[in-house]
């Protein structure tokens, strides 16, 4: 194992809501600074802990994904691991050289060329000129905007100036690397080859990975801190527990009702789960739906589509129900759908629910997130099927 | 040996040890800031068609007005030793240096809380680009002063090697009072509304646009006006005269060496907190 070069111990920080007083404690702090007296520990008026309490360490080569809501004082941590504001309790340790992508392309003033911006950005992030001049022709390839390159940066698209951005950071040779949630605004090429480079520098390089995008986070990282206002809610080496926990953060039963025409209503509905939302994998999913018909606008039996979604919100599947055959006699139907041998993989899914008209196809009633279940596995995985697979694995000769 | 840093809430360093922290920072971010100061002046002066005339243009609009005004006998001048235009222009060019090197530590900070409250570099980098674009506007100015001195034929005589230093030592005292003001200035716009307006009312309380009167209550407020002597001495080198107030000089190497040592320890104690308060 590495050694370890980032450690936190009792990381607090405290903020202040109102910008006024904000700016008076900054004042008294200041006279208190100059005086040489310790900043006050406890809380002033309208102030809050931005964090509280964090306790971790990552390794070399090691990679800490670092997820929570919005607001939850994701940033906050990292300007403190970065240096820019001290925490107001507990200590930071941090050893060998940093690197931030928090704010790509920081420095550049958009009047002036690309090749110009990229001394002005790689001077402020701390390199020194001959590295610059050694570097140049490395960051023009990495960033793939040789034509560009001496074009005015305020004519660059977003994403041009992330990738020119990104292409400067990466020529620093980090023992520390902080990531922020930057690489948003590239496309998914750049995204690509932004994860390649950090795959290469990952083994000599301790990292904080801070993003609201779980299958990155299940990508590179081997710890996870999981925070909610300002606290550590779940830390530790379990990727998927982690991730778990942050998504029942945002799980909802609440459906939401995208279209209806009122002709027909969902009276009842059950599905085949335990007293915990719960079905095993492999085993059959029986949905049964009871429609009550309100309209004599329904002549033929409605067609029925359920679209599963994981908890990525990523549509995944889908089962089309519909029989010309049957005829409506009392105005109330039931569907029985059975899906065989479930193949999901451990996690929560969720079911919209489209009712059309059998021949025209027109919606009649459309919701989304209709119910959810859980999914139970043995095995963990990132990816939402798990393919049962046949093999077999012999000594074989050449 | 890996460096280590250690980030905790502790106040207990020694003034010494914040001072000399402070050069450190000062020595190690000079090339960040000579490439942010090419920045800026490239920048400005890329979408501009004067270019570098603007550095000139309001001092030279000030006084045109002074020099109507006295020529059409408006307001009634007491004589100037040297011909009126050449006192005015000097008089009003130092004082806008002295009003740029006043504002600058905030102006400079202002314009780059961008970085400031993003990537972790010595801030005592911002106070250098400031002296360095201070420099640049000061060679421009220089230009203008020595083209007039020429055409009204002006000779200097050997004060001039006192010229430079004496500058440099009053760009420096307000320097110094601006990076004072600057924790303060950044928080709250307020200072930074009143520099001009203190600047320009300062102006008439000293020997910028006439001389020092013989007597009344203008040249005892002037007499106590420790600016007047700034200004008298820096264009006394510069048309021909000799220093005339060097206790007054040697003063204010003094409280500037002071109030120097003072900036740098406010500043380097401030500067993390107002990077704290901008991002919130």
């Amino acid at each position: 194992m590495g050694e370890v070069l980032i450690k936190a111990e009792g990381v607090s920080k405290k903020f202040a809501k109102d910008l006024k007083r904000s700016l008076y404690y900054g004042l008294v702090d200041m006279a208190n600074g100059v005086m040489g007296k310790s900043k006050t520990r406890n809380l002033r008026k309208d102030e809050f802990w931005a964090v509280r309490d964090l306790n971790f360490e990552v390794r070399r080569g090691e990679c800490l994904g670092l997820i929570g809501h919005n607001g939850a004082g994701k940033s906050t941590l990292l300007k403190m691991l970065n240096g820019l504001i001290s925490p107001d309790e507990g200590t930071i340790t941090m050893k060998g050289r940093i690197g931030a992508l928090i704010e790509l392309g920081a420095g550049f003033n958009t009047v002036l060329t690309g090749r110009e911006n990229i001394y002005n950005n790689a001077a402020v992030i701390g390199f020194s000129r001959e590295e610059i001049d050694a570097n140049l022709k490395d960051i023009i390839a990495f960033s793939e905007l040789e034509e560009f390159i001496d074009m005015p940066v305020k004519n660059y698209s977003s994403g041009m100036k992330v990738r020119l951005g990104f292409a400067i950071a990466a020529q620093l040779k980090p023992d520390i690397l902080l990531i922020d949630e930057v690489l948003a605004v590239g496309d998914l090429g750049f995204v690509l080859k932004c994860f390649k480079k950090i795959d290469q520098l990952l083994p000599q390089t301790a990292l904080i990975f801070v993003s609201h995008s779980m299958p990155m986070v299940a990508r590179i990282c081997n710890q996870i801190v999981l925070m909610d206002h300002g606290k550590t809610e779940y830390q530790g080496f379990d990727i998927p527990t982690g991730i778990g926990l942050y998504y029942n953060k945002f799980s909802t039963s609440e459906n939401s009702v995208l279209f209806d025409d009122g002709s027909l209503e969902v009276s009842s509905f059950t599905l085949n789960v335990d007293e915990n939302n719960t079905l095993k994998r492999g085993e059959d999913l029986v949905v049964v739906l009871n429609f009550t018909i309100k309209s004599s606008n329904v002549q033929l039996v409605p067609s029925v589509y359920l679209e599963f979604r994981d908890k990525e919100q990523r549509p995944i599947a889908g089962a089309i129900v519909k029989d010309k055959k049957v005829e409506i006699i009392n105005n109330a139907l039931r569907y029985t759908i059975t899906i065989k041998n479930i193949p999901f993989s451990l996690g929560l899914y969720s079911i919209d629910l489209t009712v059309g008209n059998f021949e025209t196809k027109e919606p009649i009633l459309r919701i989304n997130n209709f119910c959810s279940f859980q999914v139970a596995s043995t095995t963990q995985m990132w990816v939402p099927i798990e393919l049962d697979a046949n093999f077999t694995i012999e000594n074989h000769t050449v | 040996m890996l460096e280590t840093r250690i980030y905790s809430n502790s106040n207990t360093y020694s003034i010494l040890h914040i001072l000399l922290s402070s050069i450190k920072g000062y020595k190690s971010s000079f090339y960040l800031a000579k490439q942010l100061a090419k920045r800026d002046i490239k920048a400005q002066y890329r979408q501009s068609l004067l270019g570098i005339l603007w550095a000139l243009i309001p001092v030279f609009i000030n006084a045109l007005v002074w020099i109507l005004l006295q020529r059409s006998g408006a307001v009634k001048l007491t004589d100037t030793p040297i011909p009126y235009p050449v006192y005015v222009l000097i008089g009003t060019t130092i004082w806008s240096i002295f009003g740029e090197c006043l504002a600058m530590p905030i102006t400079t900070v202002n314009a780059n809380i961008g970085i400031i409250t993003k990537i972790n570099f010595e801030k005592e980098a911002l106070i250098s680009l400031g002296f360095i674009k201070l420099l640049f506007n000061l060679l421009i100015k220089l230009g203008l002063i020595i083209l007039v001195l020429s055409v009204y034929h002006i000779l200097p005589s050997s004060s001039i090697f006192f010229f430079i230093p004496l500058l440099l030592l009053t760009m420096l005292f307000f320097v110094a009072i601006g990076t004072l003001l600057a924790p303060i200035g950044v928080l709250y716009a307020d200072i930074s509304r009143m520099i001009p307006i203190a600047m320009q009312l300062l102006m008439y309380t000293c020997p910028v646009l006439y001389v020092l009167p013989k007597e009344g209550f203008l040249r005892q407020i002037m007499m106590y006006n420790p600016l007047s002597y700034f200004i008298i001495d820096v264009r006394n080198t510069l048309t021909g005269f000799d220093v005339e107030h060097w206790f007054f000089w040697l003063g204010a190497f003094v409280v500037t060496g002071i109030m120097a040592l003072l900036a740098m320890l406010v500043y380097r104690v401030s500067m993390p907190i107002i990077t704290e308060r901008m991002s919130a």
